[in-house]
Formats: C-alpha cells, structure tokens, sequence
C-alpha cells in the first residue's frame, strides 16, 4: 500500500537507523540544531538553545537515535486540530511547518506520535518540535553528520527490502502503514 | 461506470480528511460537501482562542484558502441537509432540493446538549460549538463584563480561560467534585486546579444549578441569575453550557438508520444502510480498550474516521484501526495534562500505579489490567505520551517494564530490536 496521491517515478527517501552502529555521540542531534538554528552552526546553537529533533535516548546499554519516521497516514497528522501538520504529497515529509497555519502548541501530535519523536519546545514556548525531514538539503543534516554510518538516507523501495532482510521494530505499523523502520 | 458520486454532509475534521482522501484516491470522481455552515472549514478546538482574542477567523483555518478548489470539490455551504432518501440515494436539503449520491459519509459533527435545568433558556446562553456561537458569546462579552459556565469538561474550562483573558469575570460551575471529571482523577484534577489559579477563575466545584432566570431583554443590562443547589446566587450576562453533547443525526432519522447514541459503523465505517458511511463525532465506533461502543468526540478520532471511510467510499477496503477511544490532552495555562482510555478504574482488579510531585506539578499514573495498559494519566510531563497509547492499543504485556514507563524515561528504543 502506498500513500495515496504519490507520484510514480519519484524517489522518496527516509532515513534509515542501524543501530549497532550507533554508539551515542549525539553528533546527529548537534547537527540537527544547528541547521535548525539561525547561526547554522553547533556553537550558534547551543547560544540559541536551540533543540536537536532527533533524540538520542539509551536502551539500557543501547543507544537508540529517535526521529520521525515521516509515516504515510501519519498519527500526528490526524491528530492536528489546526492543520499545521501535513505531508507533502510529493516528497512524504510530515511537518508543522511551513503550512497555511501555524502551530498552536496543542500537544495533541505528542500525544498521538507511536515514536515519541515530537517534543515540546523549550522554554514553554506552545510549538511542537519535529524532524522537518531538511527540507531545502539534498541530505538531512543528522545522517551527513553521524561518522559511523548509523545513519543512512535511503530509497524507500531500497528500504523495504532491507527492512525485509534486517528485522525491524515497528510499534506501530498497523497504525500507519509504511512506517519506515529501524534495521539493525 | 461513469464518476462516482460522493457527497459529504459536513465541513469539519472528519468531512476534510474524507474529501482530501477521496481526491486522492479518486482523481475523476464527484465530491459535493453539503454544510450548514457558510465558509471554510475551520478548527473547532481552536474557538477559545478566536473567543480570547488570540486568534482571529482567517487563522482558524484549517486547509489553505483555495482548498476546494485545487481538489475539484463542489460545495453547497449554508445549505440544511434535513432528509435523507436512501432508497433513491439522495440527500434533501433545506427547501426541497436534491442531491444524488453514489457514496454518502454522514460528517455532521455534534451540538451542544443543553442541560435539563429549570428556566435555562433565553437571550445570553450558548454553547460553543461552531462559529456562530463564538461570535454570538463575542457580542455579549463586549457588553457584559461576567459570565457562568456549566460544566468543567474541555470546552468549559477553555471557554472559562479564553473569557478570563478577555478580562471577564468567570465562575465556572461543576456537579462533580473536581475538574475535568471524565479524564482526570482527584490528584491530577488539583494539579490543574493550582495551574488555574494564575488565570484567575471562580471554581465552585460538587454543586449543581438549581433553577435559572433569564434576563427579559437580551440588550445591554440583561442579566442571567442563576440559584445554585448550595443556596448561592450567580448573576452574569452570559452563561455557557458544557455539559455534554448530542450527535446531529437529525439528518438520518427518517432513514432507519441504526443509531444508538451516535451512528453505529462497522470497523470500514459503514452504516447499517448500503453506502451511506459516518465518521467523526456523529459515529459511535468501539473502544479497543473497553470494547464498549462509544462516541469519540475528538479531533483525532474525526479525522481517522473520515480518513478511513473515505477509502472505503473509493471501493478500496480499509479497516479503522481503533484507535484508543479517550486521549484528550490540554494545556489551559502553564501545566500540560493529558489522559488516556480508562483513566479512572472502577474495576477492582485493576493495577495503579503512580508518581506525585505536586509541588512540581508533576503527576503520572498508570492503570493495568492483566499486565496491559489501560489508561493513564499524565500532568507536567507528557513526553512520550504517544508510546503509552501505541502500548495500550496494542494490549502489550508492560509488567516487566512497568516501573520504567511510570519514570517517563521509557522510548521507543526499548522496543527496538537489531539482528
């Protein structure tokens, strides 16, 4: 099943985590801040306090790097009561920016997200934080940042067939359909 | 066959998601949406903020401007959907004309159940459930400075804020004995009670109004006096009511439709008359959790519902994947609190769980049945909140990592497999 309204002959990609690659530098989410920061640089970030939107969380001794799958038929999606969070019919990123309104801070994609991948912004302010996919950059920032490979942007017809060979977790694959995995 | 015809009654969440499916599942196919209501579509969820002052119409938009448009979507707004004829498969509107369905989705949402009190009816009460309360509430508020609503459910207290910060003075009346008594517990319900403190209401909390006056004009002056079961009076020029709310099925009731408290679908959003679908607060699907059948009116479930029954209205199969029926989460001042499925167990088999900080306004509570989430309840910290509901849906065994879900420290990660 596909996401209706996907245009044949155009390449969607998503990233792809290998977890034993990863050993939780956090390097992904430092890079993630900073091009999501007005300086565009990890110092700039961290003077702006600016977020990384991919978390980096331990499973007891494993790291894991969270970030949004840019599910088809997304949770979130449905769940936002102001529009603010839509995918692209084209490229398949989900976000709450960029679109007719604004996010409202009403927590409710939180709430719905099977991943945990959309937090609150810092300091009270009411905007939901989530991976806006990079949109503008030929790679996410995260995957060119990680020096292990753990990492990957990658097709998604090349991804689910990885994903047939390397067993994945999906918690919430009859949630949403195409919800692009983890490969270990 | 030539284009399939689908009409949509409605223009809310539920109506959106099934109109911009079926455009994309159906490029050439008809759609007519049929509304009440003039305009586009906009965020119900949103009107405290409009009523605050925060917000004005164009930003409760909820598609961009040319969004009927750009879907090829014909649209009959401010026109009464009032009968519907199955066997000829049309719809009647208001003032006798006809529109013919191949597909029919049923999205007409809910209105304000006033409650069964003595004398509660005339000029200054609302509810607020579209637009044209909200504007009707703005009106009376520029010239009433106090205002008494019923019920501290979802919209009662954010009608209650939304008014504060216009300035009004605002006392909010409640037969149970704390806030937000279908979610909450008494615990989490104080926690919002103190985050409340800040905006400035009047919370009368265990008691019920008795019998009501109304004002006898509804120009400047005109004041409501309320008699509340403690012997207290309340006076204001506009009283809301909150307390529940009541399916528009009006549109169906000649059909035969079978309709218990809403519509009842089946798991493709079916009605029990071949192709007329329902979706969204009018629809009574089953809970995963309790396996009752409820309503769920809530924006998530709408736009589910609408979604799904669209791809069964495009002939392509699909089965609503009951989603946990209660997930409500509100950030009325400072503290965010959100509750899932069965968050206060009557059920003495029941497990809870719990963690109290409040003086950091930090509560998290777990309920479990048979090692299993049921429901939970989560304020100050809602991080992660969407694992719990992904969790109880799927009834997964959580016993062995219980503790660590009640810490908030559990992710995703933990269920993450390599090899």
């Amino acid at each position: 099943m596909c996401r209706p309204g996907k245009l044949e002959g155009v390449d969607v990609k998503a990233v792809m985590v290998y977890l034993d690659r990863c050993y939780g530098c956090l390097t992904c989410s430092l890079a993630c801040a900073a091009a999501h920061s007005a300086s565009g640089t990890i110092t700039g970030a961290m003077r702006e306090r600016v977020p990384g939107r991919i978390l980096v969380e331990a499973a007891g001794k494993q790291p894991v790097p969270i970030l949004c799958r840019h599910c088809d038929d997304a949770p979130c999606v449905n769940a936002c009561m102001i529009g603010a969070m839509q995918q692209d019919p084209v490229t398949g990123l989900v976000s709450n920016e960029g679109h007719t309104q604004a996010c409202a801070g009403c927590w409710m994609c939180i709430m719905a997200c099977p991943y945990g991948a959309i937090v609150q912004a810092p300091r009270g302010e009411r905007m939901a934080l989530k991976c806006d996919g990079c949109r503008g950059r030929e790679t996410p920032a995260c995957v060119m940042a990680c020096p292990n490979g753990a990492l990957a942007y990658v097709e998604v017809d090349d991804f689910a067939g990885e994903r047939r060979l390397k067993l994945a977790f999906c918690l919430a694959e009859d949630m949403t359909r195409d919800s692009r995995a983890y490969g270990g | 066959m030539g284009k399939k015809r689908y009409v949509i009654i409605g223009n809310g969440a539920a109506a959106i998601r099934a109109a911009e499916t079926l455009r994309a599942l159906d490029e050439s196919g008809c759609i007519t949406m049929v509304s009440r209501e003039q305009g586009p579509a906009y965020s119900r969820c949103m009107l405290p903020a409009f009523l605050a002052g925060e917000k004005n119409e164009d930003d409760l938009r909820i598609r961009a401007g040319d969004f009927y448009e750009k879907h090829g979507i014909k649209t009959l707004f401010g026109s009464r959907a009032v009968d519907v004829d199955a066997g000829r498969r049309c719809v009647v509107l208001e003032g006798g004309s006809r529109v013919d369905y191949d597909s029919l989705l049923i999205a007409t949402g809910s209105s304000t159940a006033f409650p069964a009190i003595k004398g509660l009816e005339g000029p200054g009460l609302f509810g607020l459930r579209d637009l044209s309360d909200a504007r009707k509430i703005l009106d009376v508020a520029g010239r009433g400075r106090r205002a008494v609503i019923l019920g501290a459910g979802l919209v009662g207290l954010e009608a209650a804020v939304a008014l504060a910060r216009r300035g009004m003075e605002v006392t909010v009346v409640e037969k149970m004995p704390h806030l937000l008594p279908r979610q909450l517990d008494p615990a989490a319900a104080e926690i919002l009670r103190r985050d409340l403190d800040g905006v400035g209401l009047r919370m009368i909390m265990g008691t019920g109004v008795q019998e009501a006056a109304a004002p006898e004009s509804s120009g400047a002056g005109a004041v409501w006096d309320l008699l509340l079961d403690n012997g207290e009076h309340l006076r204001a020029e506009m009283v809301i009511a909150a307390t529940g709310i009541r399916p528009n099925v009006d549109p169906v009731l000649g059909t035969g439709m079978r309709i218990n408290r809403g519509i009842t679908v089946d798991g493709r959003m079916r009605t029990s008359i071949p192709e007329i679908y329902a979706a969204g607060d009018v629809a009574e699907t089953r809970d995963v959790i309790t396996g009752v059948r409820m309503l769920t009116p809530t924006w998530l479930h709408a736009s589910l519902q609408g979604m799904i029954a669209a791809w069964n209205m495009a002939g392509r199969p699909r089965l609503y994947p009951e989603p946990v029926g209660i997930q409500n989460v509100v950030q009325l001042h400072r503290v965010p609190v959100l509750a899932l499925g069965v968050s206060n167990p009557q059920d003495a088999s029941c497990e809870v769980i719990a963690i109290h900080r409040p003086a950091e306004n930090l509560y998290r509570k777990l309920v479990l049945k048979d090692g299993a989430l049921v429901g939970a309840i989560l304020a100050g910290d809602i991080r992660m909140a969407g694992i719990l509901a992904a969790l109880m849906r799927r009834k997964a065994d959580v016993s062995g990592f219980k503790d660590l879900i009640l810490s908030g420290d559990f992710h995703c990660g933990y269920l993450a497999r390599t090899g």
